[in-house]
């Protein structure tokens, strides 16, 4: 069967329409620091699972002191791994989808890869010498942050400019994620970073919020950080990676409009889900919940889009060990973006808050949703980019794609268990009325799960390392020589390479 | 690629693409899930009822309270209160009587015991330990070696003031900084430590004339003449196997030379006297008490 | 092909790295100061290496003069 009206096009073939030539080289140093930097997040995440297990491993020392190593692992692994992981992409998609250089020249985008890096550098460095805001996922001192500002802009800059100096009449739809993921971004950084600082020379700031109004802005941030940050960016790459590598168009237009306007409405409001049962209002944590269970279907929008863009091309699954990877990360976005609503009731939010279910909701969402995605649009993209024949080995695909599998696993359900567990425990109460169990008692209990725990992020990590193995011998194996590409294949283009 | 069966192949083959193409992608057209379309419908229909029956929409001053009168701070206060009458049949009469009663009666010593074991696993044993084991610088209340005392009433007066708490009625006691303030000089601080690793029953510590004269003219006030101690200023008892900061002869000049001066908090404002008194019944349980 | 915003970017960082070495001037703490020098540090080097490329750039320009490989790459 073949929808007549489309021709689709295989892999490393332009259309025989007029190619710009696109800047590549900033994608392919954005895709080698994603790597770089899951390696370091995923390894630091390990290091603090075991520090978790056994608090003796810091053996005294500041630097490797679990309370800043934390911040050094969500910053890694969401800024570093999937903020470079949305610049790759989104600079690649941007461009082949408007048919249009980036706007603003090579130099801007040098500055956004080695401004953006430095960023991230600067902060962990920070962290590791004992300065944070100790903000959830805002931890940066404010002169870092008014640097990231500064490359933000940039960004905006680019992205918008080469928008709108698009070939192309509409804009795609992974682009609207893209750009609603930039803006929004850069008014909740604003916003959530508004300080005065004790001196120009110092690291340190007055926050602009006390108390509870603190907590609600610094939340509303929280959340909208892992709602525009991680998940709509990610769906932006999910609409262009999926439906490239299956070969497929999209299944649905409407859907992708209805879900992304609903989506982008409904997530700012859902911040108050975290401060269930404390100090906030109660008004405010009802409107969380509420628009909290409305997000279920709008989220759920994007799963059904990159699900059924498969349909007539799901045998793929069995030849294509990356596509493997984008269709599961879609799978479990599919089951954190149902869990998040759930732990949003009130009710069900009085037994995980404050407990590891909480981490393990986190966790199914990063690694199996926005790494595998990452993973997936990665895989596709070193060859092309490297203008490869293909990976070096489709057989270490599978075996990443099975152990950080496996590993998601063990880390989800290792929390689950400890997280229902920390909450029973925690609310228990004997004959008398008095509480059954200690605190302590309910940090031991959850020792050996943990470990299982520790053990999930070792998988995780190893199967990584198993990919840019793979990945640089794709690069640097004669088995996947260039491919040729010659000026026939492109009457006026030059190939941009290096 | 062959389809296998023609389940796989979109009978959607009738819905058109949007028309437009982006580097080869393009879009369908599909309409929108009926299930999904329902659900999501269905989930603001929840959201509104949730918002009429709990708070929810702010004014300028005020809020709309819901229909349920739900409020999560007098839920609070509900929950405690109703947690305390449940606790008040026992800990009420507790309250009343004084501490030696309490353990006469079997009822109230269970009632007590429970609710001194929780009560001592979240608020002291991060110090003294999981049954009181200890820690350097932290009483080992298992060991039965008292510094201010170990029956019943002296553990709870211990409990409601504190040790160099700051609280008006806290138990104080001030050991001379015999190096710091160059009351001995280090040579004299060596030798009455000699006489003390004897007291402490060190092995191989000789007994030391000197050591025992510097003893008697600067320890014996406080300590006792021959060590053992004086609970009403809090010194503790040196012929012991107990030691407080630790039983090696370093240790011991350590101790003469700049003394480490620990301070219990006051519980009296943070816990009542009933719960006072079930941890003090607890620790004294714990196999020490006198 | 030019590059119109390397002028733009090059002063931008450089006034950037110029306000690094304000800030470790007088930084009250390790972490301005660490900071403040790796801004400078850090413009120093984009600086140079903007440079570089230009002049690659306009090397490469030149070499077009004399008859190129066909599909030969160059340099963006």
């Amino acid at each position: 069967m073949t929808d007549a009206s489309i021709t689709y096009m295989a892999p490393h073939q332009l259309s025989t329409r007029l190619a710009p030539v696109y800047n590549e080289a900033i994608v392919r140093k954005f895709t080698i620091a994603t790597m770089f930097w899951g390696i370091v997040a995923f390894l630091v995440g390990c290091t603090i699972a075991a520090e978790l297990c056994w608090p003796g491993l810091s053996m005294g020392i500041s630097y490797l002191n679990f309370g800043r190593l934390r911040p050094v692992h969500t910053s890694a692994a969401i800024f570093a791994f999937g903020g470079n992981a949305l610049f790759a992409t989104s600079l690649y998609v941007v461009q082949r989808t408007c048919r249009a250089r980036l706007f603003g020249g090579a130099a801007l985008a040098e500055f956004l890869f080695w401004g953006y890096n430095f960023f991230i550098v600067m902060a962990a460095l920070s962290y590791v010498m004992g300065f944070s805001r100790s903000q959830e996922y805002s931890e940066p001192p404010w002169h870092v942050t008014i640097f990231l500002v500064i490359v933000w802009v940039c960004y905006a800059v680019v992205f918008v400019g080469t928008l709108l100096r698009r070939e192309e009449p509409h804009i795609y739809v992974a682009n609207w994620f893209y750009l609603a993921f930039i803006l929004t971004v850069a008014i909740l950084v604003l916003v959530n970073n508004a300080a005065v600082p004790v001196s120009l020379y110092s690291s340190h700031a007055y926050v602009a919020y006390g108390g509870v109004q603190n907590a609600l802005i610094q939340w509303w941030y929280g959340h909208n950080a892992v709602g525009f940050f991680l998940t709509a960016a990610f769906l932006g790459m999910m609409y262009y990676f999926i439906p490239k590598q299956a070969n497929r168009p999209v299944y649905s237009y409407r859907l992708s409009i209805v879900h992304f306007w609903s989506l982008i409405f409904m997530y700012i409001w859902a911040g108050p889900h975290h401060l269930h049962y404390t100090s906030l209002p109660d008004w405010t944590q009802t409107l969380g919940m509420a628009f909290s269970i409305m997000l279920w279907m709008p989220s759920w929008g994007g799963m059904i889009n990159g699900l059924m863009t498969l349909s007539g091309a799901w045998d793929k699954l069995r030849t294509d060990p990356a596509l493997r990877f984008s269709v599961t990360a879609v799978g479990f976005y599919g089951m954190s973006t149902f869990e998040g609503p759930v732990m949003s009731v009130r009710d069900v939010n009085a037994l995980a808050h404050y407990t590891d279910w909480v981490i393990g909701h986190v966790h199914s969402g990063a690694l199996g949703w926005v790494a595998f995605i990452s993973f997936g649009a990665i895989y596709y993209l070193v060859p092309v980019l490297w203008n490869r024949t293909g990976l070096y080995s489709k057989k270490l695909v599978a075996w990443h794609y099975w152990i950080a599998t496996l590993g998601i696993v063990f880390y989800m359900t290792s929390m689950w268990v400890a997280g229902i567990m920390q909450g029973l425990m925690w609310r228990a109460y004997d004959k008398f009325g008095f509480l059954q169990y200690s605190f302590v008692e309910s940090v031991n209990a959850v020792h050996p799960y943990y470990i299982i725990r520790l053990m999930g992020g070792l998988m995780f990590l190893v199967g990584a390392l198993i990919m840019v193995f793979n990945l640089v011998m794709t690069v640097r194996s004669r088995t996947t020589e260039e491919f040729a590409r010659t000026s026939q294949d492109y009457p006026d283009a030059v190939m941009a390479g290096e | 690629m062959a389809l296998k069966t023609d389940k796989i192949v979109s009978p959607k083959r009738e819905v058109e693409t949007t028309g437009h193409e982006w580097d080869g992608l393009a879009e369908l057209n599909n309409p929108l899930p009926k299930w999904w379309l329902y659900i999501f419908a269905a989930c603001i229909v929840v959201a509104l009822v949730q918002m009429l029956l709990y708070p929810s929409i702010p004014g300028i001053t005020g809020y709309w309270h819901g229909l349920l009168g739900y409020s999560t701070r007098a839920g609070v206060e509900r929950d405690v209160k109703a947690l305390v009458a449940e606790r008040a049949v026992s800990m009420d009469r507790i309250a009343a009587l004084p501490i030696a009663d309490v353990v006469r009666d079997p009822g109230l010593l269970q009632v007590a015991n429970t609710s001194g074991h929780i009560t001592f696993a979240n608020n002291c044993q991060p110090c003294h330990g999981a049954g009181g084991a200890g820690a350097p610088g932290y009483p080992a209340l298992a060991a039965g070696a008292w510094i201010w005392g170990g029956k019943l009433e002296d553990i709870e007066l211990t409990l409601i003031h504190g040790i160099r708490s700051g609280d008006a009625d806290a138990r104080m006691s001030a050991m001379p900084h015999f190096g710091a303030d160059a009351i001995l000089s280090p040579a004299e601080i060596q030798t009455v430590a000699d006489h003390v690793a004897t007291l402490y029953g060190i092995a191989g510590a000789a007994p030391s004339a000197k050591g025992a004269e510097l003893f008697a003219a600067n320890c014996a006030a406080c300590h006792g003449e021959a060590g053992e101690g004086n609970r009403s200023v809090g010194a503790p008892a040196l012929k012991s196997r107990v030691h407080l900061y630790g039983d090696t002869r370093a240790a011991i000049v350590a101790q003469v030379t700049n003394p480490r001066q620990g301070v219990m908090p006051f519980w009296n404002t943070r816990l009542d006297p009933a719960t006072i008194k079930s941890v003090a019944i607890y620790v004294h349980g714990l196999g020490g008490g006198e | 092909m030019k590059d119109s915003g390397e002028i733009f970017v090059g002063l931008m960082v450089a006034a950037l790295g110029f306000a690094g070495l304000v800030l470790a001037s007088g930084a009250l703490d390790d972490e301005m100061y660490l900071f403040g020098f790796s801004l400078a540090g850090f413009a120093l080097f984009f600086d140079l290496m903007l440079l570089k490329h230009h002049y690659d750039r306009v090397d490469a320009a030149r070499a077009e003069v004399r008859p190129m490989a066909r599909g030969a790459a160059r340099h963006d």
